[in-house]
């Protein structure tokens, strides 16, 4: 076809000129107003539009200029969007938590290149998905205000290459590394190799809480100095002497798990294992057991014999103590007629008790079947005695440098001073710790690690089982990995990353292989059998004549323990773990001394069973202070009773009274007890059998988050709000909690008509979606994973000591623990109490402006923007779970410097922009003066609706997990769309009638949270049953009357 | 025999021989003089109190509720004690001036301006806590239902807490209304009596032009009527409503079927003493005791004893409940956190017990319901008592509720939950002390009403009636003055 050509004007088509020239100037590039003759802006002629323009110009940006109001917001944009990252969509990263020993696979949940929380990885056959408080908590660590920012020599800021020139021109052999257990097979080569480079020098293994007693143990039985893999599951009968194995002995995570599957009931066929514990103070695996009795801690050595003893057949003997002695006869009974299904473990780091024990395994058969040599456990490396002699070395001046990593023997080292002193006579100390703890503060050099979530990195907590760590986040400050500092050094020219990757594709088959290790977090050995070892009993006979002849303990003693989250005092810069309300004594941000009613009696003139001095003791947070005074060395501190101790036994928490620089959050929380550790033999001992103590008649608050403990009262036992049961009785009478249910409702309809005649209103159709929670108290052993994973997911506020103490704490979720039966051996049950989301909800209707609602799938919502603050909601909720925020605790408020003298400096700190990085932005922020509380996680809930919806599916219940289901070691919380048949809700609800309960059914308040009753695998004279019969007996008696 | 005239069975309303000239004279006087070296130390306390209450209240609502000590479990503490308080004494004035007009008590109008003002400024008072107790109180505006734009909200009619803006504001205006339709011929006596221009100015607006024209009166009457009509049901209703409040939640202690009539005379009760009180110091500084006589204290104290009387027969039978229902949550509300003695609040229950049961007992003497130090005295203790009734009702209840996990610290007040306290004091003399200097506290119309029918100058008129005989007068048609207090019948 022929180009037709198209012109506007004759110019066009002549190309005249004066077109010509027109069409150049069409769009003049320069500025019109600056004219080619004047160079002066201010000698041009503007035009009239210029004029405007510039009148336009300026004033906008005057009225720009002058808005001062105008906050600067810092977004900066993707200027080419990441492949992989879409906004507002979260990516699961799996890695691995490594805090000193405890290795836990984890996925990260990534937001925008944050990580802001931490879920547990269910390709783990180890903690099969499960995840502690710890972990939970662990995220927040890695914003942590008071990390250290840059490498430092002496304190001050200098490079890399400064540091690393500096290091290697003072490096002076004998080199010792001292860490804390190391379980990552890639870092133990890089530590071989820089130990080979520099002849003479050594790697020792320090751990704060070690676990030397068992290695040694092990060591003379069964000649390795190991730990045995545990297998809670396979045991029908457990026991326990002091092992807190649910909370903080080695792997609670992992014998959670397994424990459980011990625990749970089926109701056609109710079987359990049985569990019996011996301990001095009240803990958490103590609280769960099925019997406890208690003992001095000085007498664990009879008691362990005493059972060894009485397994053989022998009789439990050199028990005094009748009770106590009936209760090792009966553990030994039960443990033998379990063989081959039995399991013994005691938490003392006593070789000899550790031995008697291994002797006890290995008459009960524990071998192969629920002690597994097959694969040791690597979580616990250190020996105590191995540290004191390099105490004792770097005194001598025998060692030349020392690097320190993630151990921190300045401050839990049972004679730090000690330390301290031989650390001076070191030349060059080095320390690898990311925070400026006790001991790194005292070194010369300080190269910060990165956290775990910026790591690349390996471990092998049990033989066989790997799982790896993945940086989820480019590292924040000028931190590196303390292998990549030990590589440089030995003269590898790869750094960690490089060196890791060559280590595991060698393994792993290539690149694909390690890309699959990587993506999957694990890698899992095939499933073996278990496997026994040979004993060697030679070393039993000497141990138990040690243990015989063990000294007498005074008329106090004392016991040193870890809490849950706090552990060795890893968790005492972490808000959220402060915050956290230990299990047994609901106690928040101290460390105090635990005491029994009976010492309170005596020492505190405060006697549990005197209604008013109870009351007075419960109702006001300061409480009486005690000074406990061993060998010189005193600790004054408050003291709580805890129902559950040993008369003559008190206990204090170690892991508090940090050094300040480590965060705000140390400020002022408890005070250290590792002095009072003793070295005794080769290990650590935490206990002391000789004690004084005082009252010293001052008051020091502790903010307790429940300060009531028991649900009976003179004017009946409150059994709508709690049931527990032993199986006894469940056996004699499944129906039993059924039948009371019944017998309440009875009146209103029954248990199948109460919802509709249980009221005057009509009652609706609820078809669709309705949200449920079931949550086993069985399985439920108040570990609180599930409380920080609340606090982490829905954003929940920390308020600090001096609120929770008025209080005002935010906990969504909070786990409520009650004693019954004898006060000076109580049963103890826990229970996760969140909103239950009533269908009848009682602070729906008296909200004034309707902030807070139900949703048509059964959820009770809160508006935030809507509430206006009258807390009417939360008076009239008979749970108590809602929440106010009394003070501006996160910045959100519109009134500026209202924070500022009202809260305390740890929620300030929570506030940093650095620390919001954790918050998920999912969830609301909450301002002042509105009513917060458990949401059914409704973000997790939409997210699941619409990925179905998304698949034009319905939804089932892989598609969401809210996040305290996730974070359950033991599965006890089920959650999901009960009006779906086949959802796991709809089907233990159906499966367990006869144990499922609702806390204050009869209020017709119709929540959407059933319980499942506890089961106590008790098979006498059932206390609980006993009780309630007493209960009945004083009703009636007040109707004679 | 001759008839003499004497009412044995009444004492006049009125002491003295009054004419109407004096009565005008005795009440107006206040207003003209300069106020008294005693009023101003009594008004820049009251001032000097009111501003501590608005510092306080600037903390609460700058830095948040947690200024007060409140808590997780008890979410209502001194604030809503104090409204539920402060609304119970503005319940006297609208009893007094509704339904005592309408059963035609002549006694009413020796107090009834007094104690209406108190009613108003008692509410105003009330007002403030529930305002200020709100996390949010920019946010208000939102228990308002009008049209708006935030979509299809709407407040929550289920709510007690919404039945008590519409319950609180309509008893607010209303009584507003009556006490000011009341004032108009007042404030115009006043504007005629007046020396300055800005006065005969500001009172003749106040006044709104009246000008005692028999239409005036008359359609004054007709409107303070229809106000009685209107207000007598809200003297029921307002407590009742606010008794709502706790009697339709689920907390033991709260849900409570007897709450509405308890309520209401425990209100009467506390206002009847707050109006004592009052009165008391109003007589004696302004001189007023020929118009508030021994005889109105001692019909108030008869209240008083019967109300008293009235509540503690409610507070048996909520005990005798916790009991009989054998309900243990019930129980433990009633019978161990309140009337427990050694229980962590079991003094207040008893301090409410003392103030309101039993001490009002001591007016079943006559002597004792006349001697006015035993009736401030009183009215003190009783305000006192009244005041801890609802602390009992709401900490007592909260404090210990259904999970003993829950069971909260002990509650005690910050400072500024204290200060917002003191500041409604503040506010309350604040304007006690204005309305005494620039209203006539006394109302001088109808105390010239009642003094055709009562009083020595009354006596006087009907002195010519002792020189009737008995047989002529009782068929003279005299009979119908003996009617003494109808003062609307002869309108």
């Amino acid at each position: 076809m022929e180009q037709k050509k198209h012109w506007q004007s004759f110019g066009e088509l002549n190309q005249s000129e004066a077109y010509n020239k027109d069409v150049k100037d069409e769009f003049k590039e320069e500025l019109p107003f600056v004219s080619e003759e004047s160079a002066s802006f201010l000698g041009t002629k503007a035009p009239r539009r210029d004029f405007l323009k510039y009148l336009g110009f300026s004033t906008a940006a005057a009225a720009v200029a002058a808005s001062c109001e105008m906050p600067v917001k810092k977004a900066i944009p993707f200027a080419n969007k990441p492949e992989d990252i879409v906004p507002g969509i979260s990516k699961y990263y799996a890695t691995t938590y490594v805090q000193d020993g405890d290795v836990v696979s984890v996925l990260a949940k990534v937001r925008d290149g944050r990580p802001i929380k931490i879920e547990g990885n269910d390709l783990s056959p180890l903690t099969k998905g499960g995840t502690s408080a710890r972990v939970q908590a662990s995220v927040l660590d890695l914003y942590d205000t008071a990390r250290l920012r840059f490498p430092t020599i002496e304190g001050k800021e200098v490079t890399f290459e400064a540091i690393d020139k500096a290091v290697a021109s003072s490096l002076s052999g004998p080199v010792v590394i001292v860490t804390s257990t190391i379980t990552s097979p890639s870092t133990k080569e890089a530590i071989s190799q820089f130990l080979a480079k520099y002849p003479g020098s050594r790697h020792v293994t320090y751990d704060a809480i070690s676990y030397s007693g068992i290695l040694l143990a092990n060591e003379a039985t069964y000649g390795k100095k190991a730990i045995p893999s545990y297998h809670f599951e396979n045991a029908k009968a457990i026991v326990s002497i002091g092992a807190d194995f649910l909370g903080t002995w080695l792997s609670p995570i992992e014998f959670a798990k397994q424990y459980a599957t011990g625990k749970k009931l089926d109701e056609k066929n109710p079987e359990m294992s049985k569990h019996i514990h011996f301990e001095s103070v009240a803990s958490l695996t103590g609280s769960n057991a099925d019997e406890k009795y208690l003992h001095r801690p000085s007498e664990t050595g009879a008691v362990v014999a005493a059972l060894l003893s009485a397994v053989n057949g022998q009789g439990a003997a050199g028990i005094s103590d009748a009770k106590l002695k009936a209760g090792i006869e009966k553990a030994a009974k039960m443990l033998a007629a379990n063989k081959g299904a039995a399991l013994v473990v005691a938490g003392s780091n006593d070789v000899n008790v550790q031995i008697a024990v291994n002797a006890i395994n290995e008459a009960i058969g524990a071998g192969g079947k629920t002690i597994d040599w097959s694969a040791t456990s690597n979580i616990r490396q250190g020996v105590d005695a191995d540290f004191a002699k390099l105490v004792e070395d770097m005194n001598a001046g025998s060692v030349g440098s020392l690097f320190i990593h993630g151990a921190n023997p300045a401050y839990s080292w049972f004679d730090a001073d000690k330390f301290k002193a031989a650390l001076k006579k070191v030349k060059t100390t080095v320390s690898f710790n990311s925070k400026l703890d006790e001991t790194a503060e005292l070194c010369k050099f300080v190269i910060p690690d990165h956290n775990y979530l910026e790591s690349w990195g390996d471990a092998e907590a049990t033989t066989g089982h790997y799982s790896f760590l993945q940086p989820t986040i480019y590292p924040l400050f000028k931190t590196r990995q303390w292998q990549d500092s030990l590589l440089k050094w030995a003269g590898n020219p790869s750094d960690y990353l490089a060196f890791l990757k060559t280590f595991w594709s060698a393994k792993l088959g290539g690149e694909s292989g390690w890309n699959k290790a990587l993506q999957d977090g694990v890698l899992n050995p095939s499933a073996g059998t278990l496997a026994s070892a040979s004993f060697n009993s030679s070393a039993v006979a000497n141990a138990v004549t040690a243990l015989g002849s063990g000294k007498k303990g005074g008329k106090i003693e004392l016991v040193l323990y870890e809490k849950i989250g706090i552990g060795a005092g890893q968790g005492a810069a972490n808000p959220w773990l402060q915050e956290l309300p230990d299990p047994v004594t609901r106690a928040t941000w101290d460390n105090y001394v635990i005491v029994s009613p009976a010492l309170a009696k005596t020492l505190l003139d405060i006697d549990l069973n005197n209604g008013g001095q109870a009351d007075s003791y419960e109702v006001n947070p300061p409480k009486k202070v005690v000074k406990v005074t061993v060998n010189g060395k005193s600790v004054e501190l408050p003291a709580l009773i805890i129902p559950g101790t040993h008369p003559d036994t008190i206990a204090i928490a170690v892991g508090y009274g940090r050094s300040e620089k480590l965060g705000k959050s140390v400020v002022g929380t408890g005070k250290n007890a590792f002095p009072f550790a003793t070295l005794s033999g080769a290990s650590v001992s935490f206990v002391n059998t000789d004690v004084t103590i005082v009252s010293t008649g001052e008051k020091y608050p502790v903010a307790l988050t429940q300060t009531h403990s028991r649900y009976d009262t003179e004017q009946g036992n409150r059994t709508e709000v709690m049931k527990e049961l032993t199986l006894a009785a469940y056996k004699e009478n499944p129906t039993e909690i059924r039948d009371e249910r019944e017998a309440e409702l009875k009146p209103y309809g029954g248990l199948e008509k109460f919802e509709s005649q249980g009221t005057i209103y009509p009652v609706y159709d609820r078809p669709g979606i309705k949200w449920g929670m079931s949550v086993d108290l069985n399985t439920c052993t108040g570990c609180a994973a599930c409380v920080v994973a609340c606090n982490a997911e829905n954003n929940v506020s920390v308020v600090g000591k001096p609120e929770v103490l008025r209080g005002h704490e935010m906990h969504w979720l909070r786990i409520d623990r009650y004693f019954s039966g004898d006060m000076d051996n109580p049963n103890v049950v826990f229970q996760p109490l969140m909103c239950q989301h009533c269908d009848n909800a009682p602070c729906e209707n008296v909200c004034p402006v309707a902030a807070t609602n139900h949703s048509s799938e059964g959820l009770n919502q809160m508006t935030y923007n809507r509430c206006i603050g009258t807390r009417y909601c939360a008076n009239n909720c008979p749970y108590k779970v809602r929440r106010f925020n009394w003070a501006d605790y996160t910045g959100a408020d519109s009134f500026p410097n209202n924070q500022e003298g009202i809260v305390n400096d740890v929620v300030l700190d929570m506030n940093d922009d650095l620390t919001r990085m954790v918050l998920n932005p999912d969830v609301t922020v909450r301002s002042r003066g509105v009513i917060e509380k458990c949401s059914f996680c409704v973000q997790r809930l939409q997210e699941a609706k619409l990925k179905a919806k998304k698949e034009s599916r319905p939804m089932v219940d892989s598609d969401l997990k809210v996040a305290c289901q996730q974070a359950c070691p033991t599965n006890a919380i089920n959650f999901g769309n009960a009006n779906d048949k086949q959802s796991s809700i709809s089907k233990t609800r159906k499966e367990n009638p006869n144990r499922q309960f609702y806390v204050l059914e009869q209020l017709h308040v119709l929540p959407n949270v059933t319980y499942m009753a506890k089961v106590r695998n008790a098979d006498e004279a059932h206390e609980a049953g006993k009780e309630k019969k007493g209960a009945e007996k004083k009703e009636e008696k007040k109707e004679h009357a | 025999m001759h008839l003499k005239y004497e009412s044995q069975l009444r004492e006049p309303l009125v002491n003295g021989n009054k004419t109407y000239h004096q009565v005008t004279e005795d009440i107006v006087r206040p207003i003209e003089a300069k106020p008294s070296r005693l009023w101003y130390v009594g008004f820049y306390i009251a001032v000097a109190v009111l501003l501590f209450g608005v510092y306080s209240i600037y903390r609460d609502v700058t830095y948040g509720i947690g200024q007060w000590n409140l808590n997780k479990t008890v979410g209502w503490g001194w604030d809503i004690t104090n409204f539920v308080w402060w609304v119970g004494i503005g319940h006297a004035g609208t009893l007094i001036s509704a339904i005592l007009l309408l059963f035609r008590q002549g006694w009413r109008t020796g107090v009834n301006r007094a104690a209406e003002a108190m009613t108003i400024f008692a509410v105003m008072c009330a007002g403030q806590f529930p305002i200020w107790h709100m996390g949010r109180v920019w946010m208000a505006f939102f228990v308002l239902p009008y049209p708006n734009t935030r979509g299809p909200l709407w407040v929550n009619f289920n709510s007690p807490l919404l039945w008590d803006v519409f319950a609180i504001s309509t008893y607010f205006t209303v009584s507003l209304l009556f006490w000011y339709s009341g004032l108009l011929p007042d404030l115009a006596t006043v504007r005629d009596r007046a020396f300055t221009k800005l006065r005969k100015r500001l009172y003749g607006v106040a006044s709104f032009g009246w000008n005692g024209s028999t239409k005036h009166w008359q359609r004054h009457e007709s409107l303070s009527l229809v106000l009685a009509g209107l207000s007598t049901p809200l003297v029921l209703s307002v407590h009742t409503i606010v008794s709502f409040d706790f009697a339709t939640s689920v907390i033991p202690g709260w849900h409570t079927t007897i709450f509405p009539p308890y309520f209401v005379a425990g209100a009467i009760f506390s206002g009847f003493a707050m109006v004592q009180t009052l009165m008391v110091i109003i007589r004696k500084v302004f001189e007023m005791e020929d118009y508030i006589t021994l005889g109105h204290i001692e019909a108030m104290n008869k209240v008083i004893v019967l109300t008293g009387s009235i509540v503690g027969i409610a507070y048996l039978t909520e005990l005798f409940m916790g009991w009989y229902s054998q309900n243990k949550f019930e129980g433990y509300t009633f019978w161990y956190s309140r009337a427990y003695l050694f229980s962590p609040y079991g003094w207040s229950y008893w301090g409410m017990m003392a103030c309101n049961v039993l001490s009002p007992q001591i007016f079943w003497f006559r002597k004792m319901r006349r001697n006015l130090f035993v009736t401030f005295f009183m009215s003190i203790i009783v305000n006192i008592g009244m005041w801890f009734e609802r602390f009992v009702i709401i900490v007592t209840s909260l404090y210990r509720d259904y999970l003993p996990s829950s069971w909260s610290v002990y509650y005690s007040p910050t400072i500024w939950e204290i200060g917002f306290y003191a500041g409604t004091f503040g506010l309350f003399f604040t304007c006690f002390f204005l309305f005494a200097k620039y209203f006539p506290v006394i109302a001088i119309a109808e105390i010239k009403y009642v003094l055709k029918t009562t009083g020595e100058s009354y006596k006087d008129k009907m002195g010519h009636l002792e020189h009737v005989a008995p047989e002529v007068f009782a068929h003279s048609g005299h009979g119908h003055t003996t009617v003494e207090n109808d003062g609307a019948s002869h309108s």
